[in-house]
């Protein structure tokens, strides 16, 4: 049988962009500042939500939607330390979330009364890279406990995030681990890269943590 | 694989769901710096093409420089007009 040939030349994430420009609207228009939190799985995600839920909780109406590939443990997790929204996204096998995902989990969530909200990526340092969600930065979490070159293996990951956490510190007596060297390694890849360096568990870091947070809100934009 | 679906769903929005057992070939230019290793998409575009509703369309990723990660083409069948 004969074979025709037709162009596409369309762009795989197009229809990705188009639908996260329009959750990017919807959330700059409510003032909701809004951090895609990126990182291999157990480098301490959900930990470092559960203290900041925990610690600004009555600070701030924090929301979260969080995606896992499945269960919604992570969410249950979280819930524990917060009466605000957190939004459960179960991506039933794949490894990221993606911008319909949460456009749909935003209809949940009441944004006038949200000062700030995490999107809690599926751990996996490829995929998510190249999903845009709509939000104002990704945050990539480095832990102590993974390979210093972690940057140069996904590069992607770290040319995309605005700000690295390095996570799990309080481990650093036990591993061989350079923060140095890894803070060195990331910013080859990008230089624009900001650092915080914490331990949920322990604690430390975290006033930084928390000030970068605050440093990031804003007032509602006016239409 | 997130990638493998979703240009799956491009194919099916540009041919409709019944058109696509029809296809043959899946063209995917891969840039260098895309984040996407070009051996893992084709596997992986191969083993979703394989599975209804296509009928073993082959993936022909295409590498180019930059980050460019686009359908290029559908090759499908051409039934034609009945004689």
């Amino acid at each position: 049988m004969p074979v025709r040939t037709i162009d596409v030349r369309e762009r795989v994430m197009a229809k990705n962009d188009e639908l996260a420009a329009g959750v990017r609207t919807r959330l700059r228009a409510a003032g909701v500042p809004t951090f895609n939190l990126v990182s291999s799985p157990g480098s301490g995600k959900t930990l470092l939500l559960e203290r900041t839920l925990a610690d600004l909780g009555a600070e701030l109406h924090i929301a979260v939607i969080t995606g896992d590939v499945q269960t919604q443990n992570d969410a249950d997790r979280l819930a524990r330390h917060t009466d605000h929204l957190v939004q459960a996204v179960v991506t039933n096998g794949a490894c990221h979330l993606d911008a319909r995902q949460v456009e749909t989990a935003l209809d949940a969530i009441d944004l006038s009364d949200t000062d700030l909200l995490f999107i809690e990526n599926v751990g996996n340092l490829v995929c998510p890279a190249s999903w845009d969600l709509g939000e104002d930065a990704k945050i990539v979490l480095f832990s102590v406990t993974e390979g210093e070159d972690k940057p140069v293996k996904y590069p992607k990951m770290f040319r995309e995030a605005r700000v690295c956490v390095f996570t799990k510190m309080d481990l650093l007596a036990h591993v061989p681990f350079s923060v140095v060297r890894a803070t060195g390694i990331a910013l080859e890849v990008n230089p624009g890269l900001q650092f915080l360096y914490t331990s949920a568990l322990r604690g430390d870091g975290m006033e930084e943590w928390y000030g970068f947070l605050r440093s990031q809100l804003r007032p509602v934009c006016a239409l | 694989m997130s990638v493998a679906l979703e240009v799956c769903r491009m194919a099916e929005e540009r041919l409709g769901w019944d058109a696509l057992g029809g296809v043959v070939a899946v063209g995917v230019e891969v840039g260098d710096d895309a984040g996407v290793e070009p051996e893992n998409l084709a596997f992986c575009l191969e083993a979703v093409l394989a599975t209804p509703p296509f009928h073993g369309a082959k993936p022909v990723i295409t590498r180019l420089p930059g980050d460019v990660l686009r359908l290029s083409y559908l090759e499908v069948e051409d039934a034609g007009p009945n004689d």
